[in-house]
């Protein structure tokens, strides 16, 4: 992050006490795709709604035929709609190709790029979320932006959900960088395609909750309070 | 104004002498009804109509309106396979049998009790399906049909099944409110975390509206191809 001189020693001369090197910061951007199915439905409580549902049709008053008759066929034509529901465990589940959108259609799935990473030492690829450092832009959000259309192509599809970054984490000087510095993670959502063309990295890889806590196992504990389900 | 005040009086005392209750148009008179009688039903809507079609229907029209009577009063006393009683009911039921008295409703329990209980009339014994067949949750894969717990349409079985119901629920709700405090709780830090200037531009909140295309959960998921198609 460069500043201009003049406020570079004015922070050196100034009595305002923080420290007086620019602190460096990283946006990245956690992007999820929400599920597309409901989720699972416990059997305790399953079993809750179908008994209450029996016992109160024991109470229920039983009418005449004839009467049931009236209101069948006064309402509209029979039609029978054939439909076959998709399967809820698509195939991207049965071969658990895990750069497909389809995969863990219940679950939500967040977006891992393979490559080089800011806090990584040099050349050596790992696994990140997309991030950029941040440069004087107007807003942390901006940046996150940038970041995120530079490894999709389009913002069109997604959805930046509010100005302030979910949660921060203060990284520890590895490999290149030689100072701690600041990770700052902003959320958005995809809305509503199912292919994204991933450029400027070698993998990209879309993950469920407990995968990525096996991707980071050092920040695992942050992630998932950070990350609900 | 002379014309509009005129009939009130005559109406006000019509009134008052033979009420009349707002719904049925008959007369309101609820100190003379004795439970067991069968209810006077309002006549205005069988009216028969016509001075001329009164030659031809009047032999047919009160065999119809027996039997639309007949309608009437299956419906409006439908049974049911178990009575609703509450305890100090069935104590007087049990006190009328020792006098011998026994009342049409309970005759015709003990008729159900003989013919085989509740299956007869129609409450299945082993656990019924929700939702139309073929779509419902077990075939969709939305429970796992094995691991719901077994159980009889008993008041115990019902309350055990409830204080499960309830304890689960409760805490997958305690569980979600600590997740999104928090989430609440590290965006804070996070923003305090900020450089001055950038917590500034944070602390603006976001009020453009969310796309309105944004997927919403379903039952089933949507065909594979289908969203490409749709651009």
């Amino acid at each position: 992050m460069r500043r201009s001189l003049a406020s570079a020693a004015r922070q050196l001369a100034g009595t305002r006490g923080f420290c007086s090197k620019p602190e460096k910061i990283v946006a990245s951007v956690l992007f999820e795709r929400l599920p597309v199915v409901l989720p699972k439905i416990d059997p305790v409580v399953y079993a809750f709604q179908e008994f209450s549902f029996r016992w109160r049709q024991q109470y229920r008053r039983r009418y005449p035929d004839e009467f049931l008759d009236m209101s069948k066929s006064k309402g509209k034509g029979d039609y029978q709609i054939e439909y076959v529901p998709a399967p809820r465990i698509t195939e991207a589940d049965k071969t658990n190709d895990k750069k497909s959108l389809q995969r863990a259609l219940d679950r939500r799935l967040y977006l891992l790029l393979y490559g080089n990473s800011y806090g990584a030492p040099s050349g050596k690829p790992v696994w990140h979320f997309p991030e950029k450092v941040y440069e004087s832009e107007e807003t942390l959000r901006k940046c996150a932006e940038s970041a995120l259309n530079s490894v999709i192509g389009d913002l069109s599809d997604t959805y930046f959900v509010g100005n302030a970054p979910m949660g921060h984490m203060v990284m520890q000087p590895t490999g290149n960088v030689s100072e701690p510095y600041k990770q700052f993670f902003f959320k958005s959502q995809v809305i509503a395609t199912n292919k994204f063309n991933i450029g400027k990295c070698k993998d990209f890889i879309w993950v469920t909750k407990d995968e990525l806590l096996e991707y980071f196992p050092e920040q695992a504990e942050f992630l998932s309070k950070m990350i609900i389900s | 104004m002379i014309r509009i005040s005129k009939p009130k009086p005559l109406l006000t005392l019509t009134h008052q002498l033979l009420q009349r209750c707002t719904v049925s148009g008959t007369a309101k008179g609820k100190a003379k009804l004795k439970s067991g009688q069968p209810l006077k039903r309002s006549k205005i809507s069988s009216k028969k109509g016509g001075p001329q079609k009164d030659g031809d229907s009047s032999g047919q029209g009160g065999r119809i309106q027996d039997e639309k009577q007949r309608l009437y009063h299956e419906c409006l006393n439908a049974p049911t396979p178990v009575r609703h009683l509450t305890p100090r009911e069935r104590a007087r039921e049990v006190e009328r049998e020792k006098m011998g008295l026994m009342s049409k409703e309970r005759q015709r329990e003990v008729e159900i009790l003989k013919k085989g209980g509740r299956k007869a009339l129609g409450v299945p014994d082993d656990p019924m399906i929700i939702g139309t067949p073929g779509l419902d949750l077990i075939t969709l894969g939305l429970v796992d049909a094995d691991k719901i717990p077994k159980y009889e349409l008993t008041v115990e079985d019902g309350r055990r099944l409830a204080k499960e119901y309830s304890r689960v629920l409760m805490r997958k709700h305690r569980a979600r409110q600590a997740a999104e405090s928090t989430l609440l709780r590290l965006k804070k830090e996070a923003i305090e975390a900020l450089p001055e200037k950038l917590k500034q531009a944070a602390l603006v909140p976001d009020l453009a509206p969310f796309p309105a295309n944004r997927f919403m959960a379903t039952l089933t998921p949507p065909i594979e191809g289908y969203i490409e198609k749709m651009y």
